[in-house]
């Protein structure tokens, strides 16, 4: 309406509030740091130590001509360390070196207020980090600090400005959390983005990759995250038959398998058929991000998710990457048949690499001497595994030239790649097709939550090879040499990657038991975490709308949050025009003061004002007189002077403590 | 023509009407809210943040956006419950002369247990520093406004608002107060010295009533008095030098008259005749004063001066107004 003119008595200031600011932008942008590049760390770094030494001495401040040497100088640092102005870090780089350049220019209230405001933006920009419960929980309260920022920019809360701001700002907040849950759960979500993500897709794929390289690395580094959950609709199967099937690896150049580059025969393989198959258990997977479209099954899935299809490998893959936690059903069958392979594929099953030596041939030469059948041989290829002194490590040598000769021959210790890739190479020499199949192994059993979670340290590799009338046949001669690597001894995870592997639970002390649960416990928040806040999305929302009777309506989403909206909106004002609030403690006293006098059979009259009350009680009563009098003599002065000191109060109420009239008949 | 539609506009807007009891309380129906510069602000930044998540479809984006759109729903309810139920009394102080500062109280009362925050009071361009209300009590504001034209001026209308409690939002009401002012003429640098009682063909027949002995009051001792006007026996009780005023013993009454003056301009004359009731005042001598239409008789002491003075602030439009008492 009207322009506001400018109030320059309260518009500036006071130095308290612009620490309290800068701190509040520091607190919330501290944990992007592990984000951001070491020169945007920096030079961040630089400015809030200019900004902290501005409160005590003003001249530290620069000017206005420094501030956009500065500015320039930040947007040329962003350039150099990110290459780029805008996307998900460059993006988030520009804007925290902008927030915190706005601390050197902190004149008056509104450049605070504007400040503050960002504060919100920048709580919100983390979340394309991190979005784990406690830093949620760390950035809630950050957020509730800037509301009382913005309240004590206000001010005219008159004396004991800290409580009462905070008072203020707590109570606005809580009044605000129940209409956050209802925007939260029916603010209607886009299916598709508006534009161009940007993610930065190369980050934390930690994990699987479509490659295997045994002997490469000495030591398989323990991954202790988490790959996916999954939550059987029945009886989990044994964790022996928990294959969770990834890549397939087709080619293997010597040292290192990778899928090949196989190109499919036009014959209907791209279908791939199970001729046979019993036993499907229908189950739900929460995958991690990998930023890969590879989703886990078991073996073998029959039925895909709508936005995902199953490739001849028998491989799930969804349509799009998986950048966020992804949540899939399948049904997979544990028993099952697969069809032949073409005769094309067979041949690329049965590549070999230039480096086998004779000896290698030697040794599948002496098998299929005692061996009938293809099966036969496979047997004894694993009991060759079990017999000879093969040691399960996760801390194998480092392998030459030749691995899988140097492997079989000399250093005998390895894991499940070593194993895998060593098998399916000597099934090849033999003439059997064989491929590896990389995917995950077991799960453990979340009771609390009632699911299972495999954990990237369940990364596996195993054999596929095809015999004659069953199709591709799973072997997995890792199982063969340490028959406990299949049992579910997942309190390795615990311990890290050096100790021992054969560490039996039974053995656990109470406190890795305590630990154990605990992080089970924390698993469990993580997960409900994951499945109520972090993926709720379109679709659960339709759902919602279904299980309403609203699912026809196209516009049922919308409106429906209005509703919700203005409902919560008016029992809150309903509840704030109550002006219900405590009763002054002075009043309070009284009340109980008459109270007992009227349980006593001396109940105060409407029109009785305090000091008529007290002088009828003690003519009534002159056994009350001491008692009442030294009351009313705290009382009286408090209630007509001016406000009762916290003294008075005290006062009256340890007098109370001791006031507890009998009836006068009872005295009598 | 934009006066007028201004004055439409004015008389649109709803105003808190003052009760019998003279205290205004802010209704429901008369509160305006509209957002400030910071809560456009902070909308902006809402919807950037709103578009921003929705579209990377991050679901603890959306979370804190809808906190904080939330927050800001809630403080505009806040902003509009602080004022809803305030009290509000204005009251005038005393008379003024025309181009002094009149100071207008407002008395604003938290009725209730509920605190008001942030209330601050306007009129005009003029604005008084915001003022915390704990629930039960009342607080004081005053502020000066310019007293610009003689006569009885009306506040009108002031503004109570608030912006409380984080200044997103801005609400106001507009108080219909029935405060007046009471200004009088602006006295003039000089004036003629009014006419001493003569034989005056239009003076009022002095008989009866006011005789040479009235007693008309007791007033300190100033120098030149004479001594037999002094009060001895007060003297004697040692209450000081006390002259005894009688009516006739003044000797000379003064008649301040509007039509002995010959300027034209009606404005100016009546600051003249101000200037002349105040001399006269200040000299003790009794004195009348003429005004076409009315005439105050011939009297001495404060109350008559400022009856004097404000026929003088109400001349032409108070001929149907009767004398506000004091």
């Amino acid at each position: 309406m009207r322009k506001q003119p400018l109030c320059p008595v309260t518009e500036s200031p006071d130095a308290k509030q612009v620490l309290a600011l800068s701190l509040l932008v520091l607190a919330t942008g501290l944990p992007l740091v592990r984000y951001l590049h070491w020169q945007i760390n920096a030079f961040l770094l630089l400015l809030f130590v200019v900004r902290l030494f501005g409160l005590r001495w003003r001249m530290a401040i620069p000017g206005a001509w420094l501030r956009v040497l500065l500015t320039l100088a930040g947007t040329a640092n962003c350039l150099y360390a990110n290459h780029t102005l805008v996307g998900q870090d460059g993006g988030t780089a520009l804007f925290v070196t902008m927030l915190a350049l706005k601390l050197l220019e902190l004149n008056t209230r509104r450049d605070l207020r504007l400040t503050a405001i960002l504060t919100g933006f920048l709580i919100v920009i983390q979340f394309l980090f991190d979005q784990s419960l406690p830093l949620t929980i760390y950035l809630g309260a950050m957020a509730v600090g800037a509301v009382a920022l913005l309240v004590d920019l206000n001010g005219g809360l008159g004396d004991a400005r800290l409580r009462s701001t905070l008072r203020v700002a707590v109570s606005l907040s809580l009044q605000a959390l129940p209409l956050t849950l209802a925007l939260f759960v029916l603010f209607p979500r886009l299916t598709t983005p508006l534009w161009s993500l940007g993610l930065d897709s190369e980050q934390g794929t930690l994990g699987m990759s479509d490659s295997m390289e045994p002997g490469a690395i000495s030591e398989l580094v323990v991954n202790g995250e988490l790959a996916f959950r999954v939550r059987f609709d029945s009886t989990p199967p044994h964790s022996d038959q928990l294959y969770w099937r990834g890549p397939v690896l087709w080619e293997m150049d010597g040292r290192r398998w990778s899928p090949g580059s196989v190109t499919l025969p036009a014959d209907g393989a791209d279908n791939p058929k199970l001729e046979q198959f019993a036993n499907p258990i229908a189950y739900e997977i929460v995958l991690e991000p990998t930023h890969k479209t590879w989703l886990f099954a078991l073996d073998m899935p029959v039925t895909a998710p709508d936005d995902a299809s199953i490739n001849r490998d028998f491989q799930l893959l969804s349509r799009q990457p998986v950048n966020s936690a992804k949540r899939y059903r399948v049904r997979s069958a544990l028993d099952y048949r697969t069809a032949e392979p073409s005769a094309s594929l067979r041949q690329q099953a049965l590549q070999l690499p230039d480096n086998i030596t004779p000896r290698m041939r030697g040794l599948v030469a002496d098998w299929r001497s005692h061996a009938d059948s293809d099966w036969a041989l496979v047997q004894q290829g694993l009991a060759f595994f079990n017999r000879e002194s093969f040691h399960y490590t996760l801390l194998p040598p480092k392998l030459g030239k030749n691995p899988a000769d140097e492997f079989l021959f000399e250093t005998r210790s390895g894991f499940c790649e070593h194993y895998a890739s060593s098998f399916a190479l000597l099934m090849r020499i033999a003439g059997i097709p064989a491929r590896i199949v990389l995917g995950y192994l077991g799960a453990e059993t979340n009771r609390i939550g009632g699911y299972q979670m495999v954990w990237q340290s369940d990364a596996h590799a195993w054999v596929e090879v095809l015999i004659a009338g069953r199709g591709w046949v799973r072997v997995d001669p890792t199982a063969a040499v340490d028959p406990s690597r299949i049992d579910n001894r997942s309190a390795t995870r615990l311990l890290g990657a050096a100790s021992p592997v054969r560490f039996s639970l039974d053995q656990a002390s109470a406190v890795s038991q305590f630990v154990r649960s605990l992080r089970l416990l924390a698993d469990t928040l993580d997960a409900t975490w994951q499945n109520w806040v972090l993926d709720f999305s379109a679709a659960d929302q339709f759902a919602l709308l279904d299980r309403l009777g609203l699912g026809d309506f196209e516009y049922g989403l919308a409106v429906l949050m209005v509703l919700a909206v203005s409902l919560t909106l008016s029992v809150i004002l309903l509840a704030l025009m109550r002006d219900r609030s405590t009763p002054e403690p002075l009043d309070a006293l009284y009340a109980r003061f008459c109270q007992r006098l009227a349980a006593a059979g001396l109940p105060r009259r409407e029109t009785e004002g305090s000091s008529d009350f007290g002088h009828r009680v003690m003519r009534q009563r002159p056994d009350l007189t001491a008692a009442v009098s030294r009351f009313l003599a705290l009382y009286l002065p408090a209630r007509f002077g001016s406000h009762p000191r916290p003294a008075t109060i005290r006062l009256l109420a340890l007098q109370l403590l001791g006031f507890h009239p009998k009836s006068a008949k009872r005295n009598a | 023509m934009a006066v007028s539609v201004r004055q439409r506009f004015e008389n649109l807007l709803r105003r808190v009407p003052v009760g019998v009891d003279g205290v205004a309380r802010v209704g429901t129906r008369q509160i305006y809210i509209l957002p400030t510069r910071t809560g456009l602000m902070f909308g902006s930044v809402l919807l950037v943040m709103l578009l921003g998540s929705l579209n990377y479809q991050n679901n603890l984006g959306l979370l804190f956006t809808f906190f904080f759109a939330s927050v800001g729903l809630i403080a505009m309810h806040h902003a509009w419950f602080n004022l809803l139920g305030l009290a509000v009394q204005a009251r005038s102080g005393s008379p003024v002369f025309a181009g002094e500062t009149v100071t207008v109280e407002i008395r604003l009362r938290a009725e209730g247990r509920r605190a008001r925050h942030d209330i601050q009071v306007r009129k005009d361009q003029r604005t008084a520093l915001p003022v915390h209300v704990p629930g039960g009590t009342q607080r004081l504001v005053s502020f000066g406004l310019p007293a610009t034209r003689r006569g009885l001026q009306r506040i009108a209308d002031l503004t109570i608002e608030t912006h409380h409690p984080m200044q997103l939002f801005r609400a106001w009401c507009y108080v219909a107060t029935d405060a007046t002012i009471l200004v009088y003429p602006a006295p003039a640098r000089h004036a003629p010295d009014p006419v001493h009682d003569a034989g005056d063909a239009r003076r009022p027949n002095r008989s009866g009533g006011e005789g040479a002995d009235d007693y008309l009051g007791s007033r300190n001792y100033r120098h030149g008095d004479s001594p037999r006007q002094i009060d001895w026996k007060a003297f004697a009780r040692e209450r000081g030098l006390v002259v005894k005023q009688f009516g006739g013993d003044q000797g000379q009454d003064v008649w301040i008259d509007w039509s002995r003056l010959a300027t034209p301009d009606p404005e100016r004359r009546l600051s003249l005749l101000t200037r002349q009731v105040l001399d006269v005042s200040a000299s003790g001598v009794r004195f009348g004063l003429r005004l076409p239409g009315t005439t105050e008789g011939l009297s001495q002491g404060a109350t008559h001066v400022q009856r004097c003075l404000t026929r003088l602030a109400l001349f032409d439009h108070a001929q149907t107004t009767t004398l506000p008492r004091h």
